[in-house]
Formats: structure tokens, C-alpha cells, sequence
């Protein structure tokens, strides 16, 4: 006879076939059975964490600093809700995860059962695809389904409920390569060689090119860096990045020109805005690029290179799509390139280098420095500097240090920047810091954060205590929500509603009581000291740095207004006519 | 400047698993996008295939978007804009019970002859009409028969299929 195992054995043997090292999660009433099975073998590591929304975030930055697929296990009800933010963070990002989450047995769906939540119908838009399994014989196939849609195509979250009498139930074990793809998947790629034709065509006539990388490059893995970097060398264009792109290409390298959109340079944005030939890979024309888009690039061909087709034409018009994996796309175009020797020479384009070279004076990036109290770019001038030598992983939470931490950090490596930028999760930082760790145990991790931000997940504090995990948190305290305030003075006349942050915790303190080194620093000459303490001590830190409260980020493109029409510094302000349009957007 | 908004048909084929209706739908209104009619029934029971046909407006980047979007759902196999066809036909049911009064029979049973409509039920007190055609028809059918006592009218979502070959399975 068939040897059968329970739903929650299969669980696991589905978990190691495919390759699962580690799992952030924690346990209740209706996963207990898959919690037994983990007890009783040493193959895969569990992390419990404090609250099931850390969980999500954990493997978010498990999987974007490793590029394999995190996986996050939770109970039913509450412990399923829980993680609707990191699931809808890591759909806007397009982070593979796969949440496996505990139901209530199949019989006492529908009764409001205790701890009964739909959580498939409640995940079903911010997941790529979800399941519930109502089948024990069907479950393998759901949870290598689950990975496989996961990490293929644009990668993205999934959510496998599994009821707990389906855990409990017996079925025979299936080979791994029995199990078939998803219908979508199947059909063979698309001839892109005609739309590469007319792609290098376009090429060898622009005047003025910018490439514009996102995102997709890095889940695109290393190679798509290293194509990237081979056909940016070939051709001598300038780059820009997006907030999820940086990193893709090296950004200390003199073709790129610093980040774009809101936050971005003036370079990048002016470069945008003139450019005749606009080559975006792996980006998404996000209302943080493009600005108001009927003023978007005006005068620019645009070409878009990405994997998912429902990106073309979404929100711009573009001039020639090619669907592809970049690494692929990017492949096939430098051996095109080459094999009929087109050469781009550099002075082709020393017109156009001119011009940038004339915005960069502008030193938008340029800030007033000051003796006596920390200013937030400073602070990130001095981080940067002192860690460099070490490739650290940055994380961040979400608000003006987080864009700070864009402009003022050097990114040289692809997969080491991991931050919030579709859904702007605040209290996305410290967990996913905790996730990279795991992965990179003997790397420097730094969590970039603000005072208010970093409250949100907190709690995490005693996971990294409990695992021993060195991350550095790297608070940036201005005893405001920064970005909130910004734009109530801005856009709201000054109206500081409810942005002020009361009532703080002493985080000296607040470390030490979970077990980890508390530093202050209030002047600029006790900077360095204690970063370079920060990064020796072989424990988790939280450096609590007192900035300007007064500062804000700049340059600005407001809402509602186009990439020519920046604020470079406070005193610029925002046109009346703008303000207004800018006001009901986000 | 105005985009032109057309009204498309959208055809989809899908596997009849529980929440997929739920996926269609839910893309829909979770992106804002019309649906101004919707049917849905198996049409495949040994592959367990659901078509789905759902009347859409919008911009030609819109609809465009919508059909995108919609090939990104797993259960999705495929899907055709039938009014990119060259030919189609669209065809909606209408039933339509009426008070059986006397004096209304002979003109009741003389538009139901006119639009081809089949008599259901005729028994003293009632009469159900049941009628196909396209909306402008059905439409004209229910109106032609206002006057004479209608107690209720259901009517059903709109199914259509292109002539020529079968350009949804591939």
C-alpha cells in the first residue's frame, strides 16, 4: 500500500522540494498541525515574529535582497488579516512571496466560526493569485503552483488557505515534476525580433536619449544588471533610476543621473522632460515619475521594455512596446548591437552631455550645513561615507528620510536597497531589515527610519533580540511626520494638523530594554563617532540622531505639476494655479 | 481633447473553479471600469471551461487596459473582443408576464407573432412571453407590450460569438 501523509506533512514536503530555507511566521489555533510538522524536522528555520504584518515584510526583504521567493506562515482570522499591508506592499512591488495562512475546517466555513476570516475574498486584490484548498489531494499542486506564479512573469504575493481538517486529512505524496504549469505560462515567448529592429533604429537616431530603469531590473536578477551595464557602456546614454530601481545600474557612475520623479535631481527630471528618445525598462510611468502626465516628456519617443504587458500604455502613450524579461530583452539587443557593429560614438552626444552637465551645476542636491545642529542629509553624507567600504543593505520606512536616504546614499550593488515604494508602507523598514539579515547574517544591515515610522513595527525589536540579529537603525528625529508636515506647509497653509509626534519614547532606553545598544546623537561632531561604534558592536542598535525639525526635501516637483516646474529649496514656491490641482491629488 | 468611448464585448474563457466570477468582477470594479452587462455560464463540463461575456465602454486605452489585465488572471485561458470581429451576433433573452385580460389578448398575441416570441405559459389569469434579440429589440418588444398589464419582466445578460472560426479556444 501507498504510504499517505497528513495535509500538514505535505505542507512541509512541498516547502523543502521547493527550497525553502526559512519562514517567518507565527502560530494559532487553525495552523497548529503545519506548526507540529515544523517541530519535528530541522530543515527549515522558522522566525517568529512579533505581529503577522512584520512576517509579510520579513520575507519581502528575504526576497528582494536574495531573489528567491519569502515565505510567511499565519493563522486564520486576526493572524490572517494581519498581513493584508505587507501582502498589498509586496503586490505593488512586485516581491514574490507566498503566505500560507491556517482556516477554520471546511464544514464551519461561512458560520462565523471563531477566528473565521475570508480571506481569500479579502486578499483576492492585492495578491497576484490566491487559493483555498478544499482538497488534501490537491494541495501540493496548489503550493508549487503558488511558487511557480510567485517568481514567474512579474513576480508578485500569494496566498494559500489551507482549512485545518485539510491539514489533518492523508494523501500520498507527489513527485515535484508531476505538477503542471499554470495555463498562463505555458505559451512560448513572443517574436520580439521585428520591435528590436525598429528599437535599434531609433537608437542610432536620437540626439538626446535618457534611459529611465526601474524596478523590473533587479527582480530581473544579476545578469539584467550586467546587460544593463554592457549596453549603457556601448551606447554612452545617461540613466536615471526610479525608487525601486537604484541600485540596478551603479549609481556613483557619471552616465547616471540621480534618481527621478517627485524627489528626483534636477538633472534627471530636465533630462526627462527635453529628452527626444525615452528608453524605460522595467519602470511603470508611476504618478511619482511622470508628474502631470499631459506635460510628461513632451517631445520624447518613448520605448518601454517590461515583462507584464497591462504596463504598456497605462498611463502614457508609448511609441514602441516590447514585452520580455529584461535580462532576456537586454541579452538579445547587445548581441544585435554588436554582431552588426553599430558604434555610438560618444561625441554624438556631447551636446546633449553639455546641457546636463549645465543643470547639475545647479547642485540641487546642495544643502546649508550647519555646526550646531544635525542636518538629515548630513547625517546621511556620514552614513553613507562610513559604511560604504562595508556594501551595506539599506532599508527604510516610508517618509522624508526615506527620500533622503534615495538621494544622499551611493547604491552600487543591485538587490541591497529595499524600501516601500508602490503602497509607501511606514513600519515596512525594521522588519524588512530583519529579513535581509537572516538572509546575509554576516553583512551590515541599516534600517533607515524615521521617529514615527519606526513606532509602527516596533515590536520587532525583541525578534531581532530573540535571533540575535545586528540590524542598525538609523533614526533620523525630527519629532515630526516630516513629509506630512511638508505638504501642510506646502499645499495646506501651514495647518500643522496632527503632524507633530507627542509623547516619544526615550529610544536609549527603549533599546536597552529590549537588549540592544541605544546611541543619541544632537550635534554633527558626535556623528561620526557613534556611527562607527554603530558598526562595530555585534548587536542590534537603535541610534536615535536628533536632525533639524525645520528641514525639508527637496527638489520637489509638487502635485499636479510638470518635471520643468521644481522647487529646488524652501523658498522656491509652488504656482498658485498648480497648487490648487495639486491639492486633490496625492 | 475628448477620446472617443466605443462599447466593446469581451468574451472570456475560464476555468470554472469557485471565485472566479468574483476575480472578473472584482477587476472590474476594484479599477473603476464599466460593466454594463454580464452572463456567465459552463460551457465545457469535461474541461470544466466557463464563458464569460461581459459589455464594456471605454477609450480604446481603456478597453484596452481592461483586456491586459483581465489575461493576467490565472484562471483566464483567453479572451476575444468580438466587436474587433468582423461579424458577430449578440443575443439577449427576455421573459415578460403579462395579466391574461380579454379585452388585450389579440393585441398581445400579435406583437408577440411580430417579434417572434414563444407563448411559455397562457393560462387564465397569465401569460409569459419569452423573446431574444438584440437590447434595441428586446427594448422595443417590452414597450410595444407596456400597455397591456405587464406584472414583471426579467430579461438576461447579453451572449455573443463571431462567425467564422472558433477565435476564442487556441
Amino acid at each position: 500500500m501507498i504510504k499517505k501523509y497528513t495535509g500538514a506533512e505535505l505542507v512541509i514536503e512541498s516547502l523543502i522540494s521547493e527550497n525553502v530555507k526559512i519562514i517567518f511566521g507565527y502560530p494559532g489555533g487553525a495552523v497548529l498541525p503545519i506548526y507540529d510538522e515544523l517541530f519535528k524536522q530541522n530543515k527549515i528555520r522558522h522566525i517568529l515574529v512579533r505581529h503577522e504584518q512584520a512576517a509579510v515584510h520579513a520575507a519581502e526583504g528575504y526576497a528582494r535582497s536574495t531573489g528567491k521567493v519569502g515565505v510567511v506562515l499565519v493563522t486564520s482570522g486576526p493572524g490572517a488579516t494581519n498581513t493584508v499591508t505587507g501582502l498589498a506592499d509586496a503586490m505593488m512591488d512586485s516581491i514574490p512571496v507566498v503566505c500560507i495562512s491556517g482556516q477554520v475546517p471546511t464544514h464551519m466555513i461561512g458560520n462565523d466560526a471563531f477566528q473565521e476570516a475570508d480571506i481569500v475574498g479579502i486578499t483576492r486584490p492585492c495578491t497576484k493569485h490566491n487559493y483555498l484548498v478544499k482538497d488534501v489531494n490537491k494541495l501540493q499542486q496548489v503550493i508549487h503552483e503558488g511558487f511557480f506564479i510567485a517568481s514567474n512573469g512579474r513576480p508578485g504575493p500569494v496566498l494559500i488557505d489551507i482549512p485545518k481538517d485539510i491539514q489533518t486529512f492523508k494523501a500520498p505524496v507527489k513527485e515535484k515534476s508531476l505538477f503542471k504549469k499554470p495555463i498562463l505560462y505555458r505559451s512560448k515567448d513572443i517574436n520580439q525580433d521585428s520591435s528590436l529592429n525598429q528599437f535599434v533604429e531609433m537608437l542610432q537616431k536620437t540626439k538626446k536619449p535618457i534611459v529611465y530603469i526601474g524596478g523590473g531590473v533587479i527582480n530581473s536578477g544579476i545578469s539584467a544588471s550586467k546587460q544593463l551595464y554592457k549596453f549603457l557602456k556601448y551606447t554612452h546614454f545617461p540613466c536615471t533610476q526610479t525608487l525601486m530601481g537604484l541600485g540596478s545600474y551603479p549609481t556613483d557612475d557619471y552616465q547616471f543621473l540621480g534618481m527621478l520623479g517627485m524627489h528626483g535631481t534636477y538633472e534627471a527630471n530636465l533630462a526627462m522632460h527635453q529628452s527626444d528618445l525615452m528608453i524605460c525598462i522595467g519602470a511603470r510611468f508611476d504618478d511619482r515619475i511622470t508628474g502631470k502626465v499631459s506635460g510628461f516628456s513632451p517631445k520624447s519617443k518613448k520605448v518601454h521594455i517590461d515583462i507584464d504587458a497591462s504596463s504598456f500604455n497605462k498611463s502614457v502613450n508609448v511609441d514602441l512596446t516590447i514585452k520580455g524579461d529584461i535580462a532576456k530583452v537586454l541579452t538579445k539587443l547587445n548581441i544585435i548591437l554588436e554582431k552588426k557593429g553599430f558604434k555610438f560614438k560618444k561625441e554624438n552626444y556631447q551636446a546633449w552631455y553639455n546641457k546636463i552637465e549645465k543643470w547639475k551645476k545647479k547642485d540641487c542636491l546642495n544643502f546649508k550645513n550647519s555646526k550646531k545642529i544635525i542636518k538629515p542629509q548630513y547625517a546621511l553624507q556620514r552614513l553613507n561615507e562610513l559604511t560604504k567600504k562595508f556594501s551595506p543593505f539599506f532599508t527604510t520606512e516610508v517618509g522624508q528620510h526615506q527620500m533622503w536616504a534615495a538621494q544622499y546614499l551611493s547604491f552600487n550593488k543591485p538587490k541591497h536597497w529595499m524600501t516601500s515604494g508602490g503602497l509607501g508602507t511606514m513600519g515596512y523598514g525594521l522588519p524588512a531589515a530583519m529579513g535581509v539579515q537572516i538572509a546575509h547574517p554576516r553583512s551590515l544591515v541599516i534600517d533607515v527610519a524615521g521617529e514615527a515610522s519606526i513606532l509602527m513595527n516596533i515590536q520587532e525589536m525583541s525578534t531581532l533580540s530573540q535571533y540575535r540579529l545586528p540590524v542598525k537603525i538609523f533614526i533620523l528625529n525630527n519629532h515630526y511626520m516630516g513629509m506630512v508636515r511638508q505638504w501642510q506647509e506646502l499645499l495646506h497653509g501651514n495647518r500643522l494638523s496632527e503632524s507633530y509626534m507627542d509623547s516619544l519614547p526615550d529610544f536609549v532606553k527603549l533599546a536597552e530594554s529590549f537588549g540592544a545598544l541605544g546611541l543619541r546623537a544632537t550635534k554633527p561632531n558626535e556623528l561620526d563617532g557613534m556611527i562607527e561604534e554603530m558598526i562595530k558592536v555585534k548587536k542590534p542598535v537603535i541610534f536615535d540622531v536628533w536632525v533639524d525639525q525645520k528641514e525639508n526635501c527637496f527638489p520637489m516637483i509638487p502635485s499636479g505639476s510638470t518635471h520643468d516646474q521644481m522647487l529646488l529649496g524652501p523658498d522656491d514656491e509652488v504656482d498658485e494655479n498648480n497648487s490648487e490641482e495639486g491639492m486633490v491629488l496625492v | 481633447m475628448r477620446k472617443k468611448i466605443n462599447e466593446h464585448i469581451i468574451s472570456i474563457m475560464v476555468d470554472n473553479e469557485p471565485g472566479v466570477l468574483a476575480r472578473v468582477v472584482g477587476l472590474f470594479s476594484g479599477r473603476g471600469y464599466n460593466i454594463e452587462s454580464l452572463s456567465v455560464s459552463e460551457v465545457d463540463s469535461d474541461k470544466f471551461l466557463s464563458r464569460v461575456t461581459i459589455v464594456t465602454s471605454g477609450t480604446k486605452i481603456i478597453v484596452d487596459q481592461i483586456k491586459a489585465q483581465l489575461l493576467k488572471l490565472i484562471p483566464v485561458h483567453n479572451l476575444v473582443d468580438l466587436t474587433e470581429e468582423e461579424y458577430f451576433i449578440g443575443k439577449e433573452l427576455v421573459l415578460v408576464k403579462l395579466s391574461n385580460k380579454k379585452q388585450y389578448r389579440k393585441k398581445t398575441l400579435d406583437i408577440a407573432n411580430k417579434f417572434n416570441a414563444c407563448i411559455l405559459s397562457d393560462s387564465e389569469v397569465e401569460m409569459i412571453l419569452e423573446m431574444s434579440g438584440n437590447k434595441k429589440e428586446i427594448s422595443k418588444f417590452i414597450s410595444k407590450l407596456r400597455p397591456f398589464g405587464i406584472i414583471e419582466i426579467t430579461r438576461s445578460g447579453l451572449v455573443s460569438m463571431a462567425s467564422g472560426v472558433d477565435y476564442i479556444k487556441k
